[in-house]
């Protein structure tokens, strides 16, 4: 066992030396290295950390805004349920509105549509009526019934009312024509004489008419004094017969 | 059997005689340096198998120190872990054919106590100041100074014995056991010399720490109760 102080000194001086080595090419890299490494992972994990938070974060938000959404949902289809409901009601109302129109109308125009086919019954069985009564006429139509025609007229003129005189009186005397008396028959000199005699009393004064034939008058007399006129033939008769039936008037 | 082995291989360069201790610390040095530049060239983030040795055996020593010295471990850590690493490399030289152990030379044991002796007190004032440190050795009572100087000295000393010591029994009685047993026991002495080779270093470098944390934690006690 010796001690040499060289050794010794020498030895100090190596491990020293092997000290900085050691130093420099071992525990600082490798310790840089680690440091590196926990660095990352911290790093890493604190990321991670961070992206769950977030994504919880996330979650709970997406949560909430489910609910929200949800909520609002249901509130929404509620609420356009009962819109739908008042609108269906009204537009049932409308729709029965509506219907009772059409039915009120189509009532209307049913009835109008019958009064009018009655109307047109009416019409057609006046007229055939009418044109039955005027063929009877026309083959009944003889200078015997134009007598009794124009007995009948005299006697309305004998039956006239004093005002109805006046008028007859006042139409004569503004006439600027002259009276006219038109037959369907030759007129016998008697009969002329009874008409001009029961005008003459009609009027109050001596009157001459003029004569005329018209065989569209089938049978009987119209005379004309002016605006006034004495109608007994049964041609006019025939027309005011049709005129009473298709207004409703029997008389 | 050569008496004085180290003598056998020293190397006469001028007036210096470098003996064989120094020489094969500079080769437990190179291969080491060697070692050392090749494994940290290209750390990766994700390790290889040699990064994860490498990074094991720094890691190790970083929780043994930190475990002792806590976050003011930090400047001991290369200090500490050379020292386990070179003595380690040093006491394991000696199972290389042909090759002298250095760690059975008291002249190297003798140079690391001294250079734990000193960083001992390196590390105290570095971290509270010559005057405090120095301080602590007139605590509790100034009369106890002889004390702790005593102590410094003695543990030192067996610091420098309790490794050489060690390691040269541990040859010695090796090689009497290859001349009883001859070629019976080579294997069971190998492993034997291998576990205390690893259980040396260990008490050597773990002695320096509790001495340098000492050193600095003795000073705290004695602010604290201040």
């Amino acid at each position: 066992m010796q001690l040499d102080w060289t050794t010794l000194v020498l030895e100090i001086l190596n491990f020293l030396i092997l000290l900085w080595i050691l130093k420099r090419f071992l525990y600082q890299p490798v310790l840089r290295a680690v440091a590196r490494r926990k660095t990352l992972i911290e790093q890493t994990v604190a990321d991670a950390t961070k992206q769950k938070t977030d994504a919880q974060t996330l979650e709970q938000q997406y949560r909430s805004r489910l609910d929200a959404w949800e909520e609002e949902k249901t509130h929404l289809r509620e609420r356009m349920l009962g819109e739908l409901r008042a609108e269906r009601e009204r537009q049932l109302v409308e729709l029965q509105n509506a219907l009772e129109k059409e039915r009120e109308k189509n009532r209307v125009l049913e009835e109008r549509r019958l009064q009018d086919l009655e109307r047109k019954l009416g019409d057609e069985v006046n007229a055939r009526g009418a044109g039955f009564v005027a063929r009877l006429l026309e083959r009944l139509a003889t200078p015997a019934l134009e007598n009794r025609l124009i007995e009948v007229a005299i006697e309305d003129l004998r039956g006239l009312s004093d005002e109805q005189r006046q008028q007859i009186d006042r139409a004569a005397a503004d006439a600027d024509v002259p009276l006219r008396v038109i037959t369907a028959f030759p007129l016998p000199e008697e009969q002329r004489r009874r008409i001009e005699q029961a005008l003459s009393t009609a009027t109050g004064k001596a009157v001459k008419p003029e004569y005329a034939q018209d065989d569209n008058l089938l049978a009987g007399l119209r005379a004309r004094i002016g605006p006034w006129i004495l109608q007994a033939n049964l041609r006019d008769e025939l027309s005011f017969f049709a005129e009473a039936i298709r207004h409703g008037h029997t008389d | 059997m050569e008496s004085n082995p180290v003598a056998v291989t020293e190397l006469q360069l001028g007036p210096v005689t470098l003996s064989g201790t120094v020489i094969t610390t500079w080769g437990i040095m190179l291969a080491l340096a060697a070692v050392c530049y090749l494994s940290t060239r290209r750390l990766e983030l994700v390790p290889g198998r040699w990064q994860v040795v490498v990074e094991g055996v720094v890691t190790a020593i970083e929780d043994a120190v930190h475990g002792v010295l806590g976050e003011a471990g930090g400047p001991v850590l290369p200090f500490v872990g050379t020292l386990w690493i070179f003595i380690v490399c040093a006491n394991l030289a000696g199972i290389v054919p042909g090759v002298r152990g250095p760690t059975d030379d008291l002249s190297l044991t003798a140079g690391l106590a001294l250079l734990v002796f000193f960083s001992v007190h390196w590390y105290g004032i570095h971290a509270h100041g010559w005057k405090k440190y120095l301080g602590h050795y007139l605590r509790p009572n100034p009369l106890l100074l002889p004390f702790h100087l005593m102590s410094e000295v003695s543990r030192t000393v067996a610091l420098a014995l309790r490794l050489f010591g060690n390691i040269f029994s541990l040859e010695m009685a090796a090689m009497l056991v290859l001349l009883v047993g001859g070629l019976l026991v080579p294997i069971p002495v190998l492993a034997l010399h291998i576990v205390e080779a690893l259980v040396q270093a260990y008490i050597f470098g773990m002695l320096a720490l509790i001495y340098i944390a000492s050193g600095i934690q003795a000073q705290q006690l004695s602010l604290g109760k201040e």
